[in-house]
């Protein structure tokens, strides 16, 4: 039986004014529209994630101080997808049902691109990836409501191939991470070589250390023991750190290799190394933030800087991207739902740093080149490496054709 | 042939590494019945402390080796009396699920207080670059180093529990709890003091692993796998079981990853399926029919 107490009862409808009140404040400039991001936030790839974060915390302070979007402000909810595909579907759930983001961005690996991507229609909002380079994802998985801001691995391995054809070097292994991402490197690195020449010996010996090994010593020595000439190395985050020391200590690099590190110039590894990171090998990286003049990429460059301290990350600056691109799609469109935005992005043309991109209508892939460029001195303010001979490719040239991804949208 | 001789020896540099660690663990389970999840993270505060001593105080590695194990050896006696205490008398499994607990909190403090970057610690000057042993196939001096210290810990381990009277103790806590109590034994400080040796063992081995893997806020979770790979393929609560299992992933890691890469990722598993099939106890483990 309750009772009713008077007071409790003023105190309640005294709250529930409040309350209302509080609700209409809020309806007056519309509640803000919800960006779902999920990266690694945990474990030896965090900073990644942080990265991520950062260029996000960027673009939505700009956006909103100027504005917001159709009048509403930006907000940012983000998940930790721990480098687990089960971890970031569960997350892209909760955002989206229980969070009620409008948009979703992220992802920082493969193997998670992977099993999240084919989930994505049934949610019905749009995923920009901003990081994970498996070519499936617009390809063989590709679906009408996931895009890609940043590189791939055919894009990369398709210029990767160019500077290896020009090189010396005619015998060619590989060391990469054992799962997709590594796998898929070396298969779309030898394909596109055999193709500019057909000469080029690839090797059987190759080494898949699990990724996160933390002693890279044996592989580093079957290499060296080898009749390599050329050496594709696709490890990332710690694994690279680790790897690059100890093959210093065991003086891989003195060998007569070409040496090509798939994503060796992100910055979270670059600071991470310093001066240890060897001067003259390619390094490659989905943006560089020295490598493009433009408005844009000087703005935000100076800003990430003058923020964090450090010159930002390629994964810092697709999530930066992503953002500018939802803002550009949800203004043509009007609205934030979810199917119409996933239209609009798709052909999508907008600016980025690293200049104007487009999302292909056919798959959804951005029209972007990879940057490779070769460790130089040491930056004097930054702390990491340059970049010198910079490369960056025609996206037209080195992506692969529709039919080629396999995709059908 | 100089080949296999470097793989050797980086096999038993990966491998002394492991027992420094595991043994640690298979300590505190063999004494005070706790599976202890947090060794990794315990590990990882290890270098950690390294890398700020170094990197940030300007200290030397030496200084570290002393003061990082110890630091963290001063939180463990915390965890130990404002934790741990209160379930020594429960099911292992509950054990697993604080220490669990544990190492999220310890996990996720490190993210806060140092960040999520990688970081990375030279080794001493002395200690830097490599030789060459086997002809022309260069080894790095640091392990080199990283060998010394395991074997000095084996001896020294081995001396302890067998030739003195703190190691005596030890042993007795561990097969009888009750029965050490009566013959007036302080049971109590030798957990306390137990747990935080094993601290400091797994701090320890993060000092030494600073200089030659990266420091980064995964580095725990990681090696709690390989230490829980060696506890079953050596066996558990078992000094000579941690140094049997830790030399056997080591020889899979150093001779699997440079003879057999392909399945490299395979064999730790398919060596403690094996273990586990005609050795459910591990190698060295106390078994039901021994």
């Amino acid at each position: 039986m309750t009772t009713l107490n008077p007071k409790k009862l003023i105190t309640s409808i005294a709250a529930a004014t409040l309350l209302s009140a509080g609700a209409l404040q809020v309806s007056a400039d519309e509640h803000p529209i919800k960006l779902g991001a999920i990266y690694i936030l945990s474990g030896s790839a965090a900073t990644y994630g942080q990265f991520a974060q950062r260029g996000i915390d960027l673009a939505i302070d700009e956006i909103n101080s100027s504005g917001g979007v159709l009048g509403r402000d930006l907000q940012l909810v983000i998940e930790d997808s721990q480098g687990k595909a089960a971890v970031a579907t569960q997350a892209a759930r909760k955002l989206v049902y229980q969070d009620q983001v409008d948009v979703l961005v992220g992802l920082d690996s493969s193997g998670v691109a992977q099993g999240l991507v084919p989930t994505i229609p049934e949610l019905q909002k749009p995923l920009i990836i901003t990081h994970a380079a498996t070519p499936d994802v617009t390809g063989k998985l590709c679906n009408a409501f996931t895009f890609r801001i940043s590189t791939n691995v055919a894009q990369n391995m398709n210029a990767a191939a160019q500077i290896a054809a020009e090189s010396d070097a005619n015998r060619w292994t590989t060391i990469g991470p054992d799962y997709a991402f590594g796998h898929q490197s070396w298969e779309f690195f030898g394909t596109a070589l055999k193709e500019i020449s057909p000469d080029v010996e690839l090797m059987d010996d190759t080494a898949f250390p699990r990724f996160g090994a933390e002693d890279f010593t044996p592989f580093i020595n079957g290499v060296m023991d080898s009749d390599a000439e050329g050496v594709l190395i696709s490890l990332w985050g710690g694994d690279l750190v680790n790897f690059v020391r100890q093959a210093t200590n065991l003086g891989f690099f003195e060998k007569d290799l070409e040496l090509m590190f798939t994503v060796g110039a992100a910055t979270e590894v670059l600071s991470a190394l310093g001066d240890r990171m060897p001067e003259g090998v390619w390094l490659s990286t989905r943006y560089w933030y020295d490598g493009y003049v433009n408005e844009i990429n000087t703005k935000f460059v100076k800003a990430y800087i003058d923020a964090y301290g450090n010159p930002p990350s390629y994964n810092a600056e697709g999530a930066y991207a992503a953002v500018y691109a939802y803002k550009q799609a949800i203004e043509t469109t009007g609205n934030t739902d979810g199917p119409a935005l996933a239209k609009t992005l798709k052909g999508m043309t907008f600016n980025a740093p690293n200049g104007s991109v487009t999302f292909r209508t056919g798959d959804h892939q951005a029209m972007v080149s990879p940057n490779w460029g070769r460790s130089g001195p040491m930056h004097p303010e930054h702390g990491i490496r340059t970049l010198e001979d910079l490369r960056i490719f025609d996206a037209e040239k080195v992506s692969r054709t529709i039919a080629e991804t396999g995709c059908s949208l | 042939m100089s080949g296999f001789g470097a793989a050797l020896l980086n096999s038993l540099d990966i491998g002394l590494l492991l027992f420094v660690i595991a043994v640690g663990l298979n300590i505190v389970f063999g004494v005070l019945n706790v599976i202890n999840f947090a060794h990794g993270a315990l590990y990882m505060l290890g270098a950690y402390l390294a890398f700020t001593l170094m990197n940030l105080l300007g200290l030397s590695f030496i200084v570290a080796l002393i003061v990082a194990p110890l630091a963290v050896a001063v939180i463990a006696v915390l965890i130990d009396r404002l934790v741990l205490r209160f379930i020594y008398e429960r099911d292992v499994a509950d054990s697993l699920l604080l220490t669990f607990a544990l190492l999220l909190i310890i996990n996720e403090s490190v993210r806060m207080v140092w960040g999520a970057g990688i970081h990375t610690v030279q080794p001493p000057e002395l200690l830097r670059g490599s030789i060459g042993i086997f002809g022309d196939t260069l080894y790095p001096v640091y392990s080199l180093f990283v060998i010394v210290v395991g074997l000095v810990l084996v001896a020294a381990l081995w001396f302890i529990f067998n030739r003195t009277r703190a190691g005596k103790i030890m042993r007795a806590a561990a097969l009888d709890r009750d029965m050490a109590e009566a013959l007036c034994i302080n049971t109590k400080l030798v957990v306390t003091g137990v747990f935080a040796f094993g601290a400091w063992l797994a701090a320890l081995g993060g000092v030494v692993a600073a200089p030659m893997r990266a420091v980064d806020p995964g580095m725990g979770d990681k090696i709690i796998i390989e230490s829980f790979i060696v506890v079953v393929i050596g066996g558990l609560g078992s000094f000579p079981g941690a140094l049997a299992g830790a030399m056997v992933l080591g020889l899979i890691h150093g001779l699997g990853g440079r003879y057999l890469p392909e399945i490299n990722l395979l064999l730790p598993f398919v060596g403690m399926a094996l273990v586990l099939l005609f050795k459910p106890n591990g190698l060295m483990g106390k078994g039901a029919n021994a």
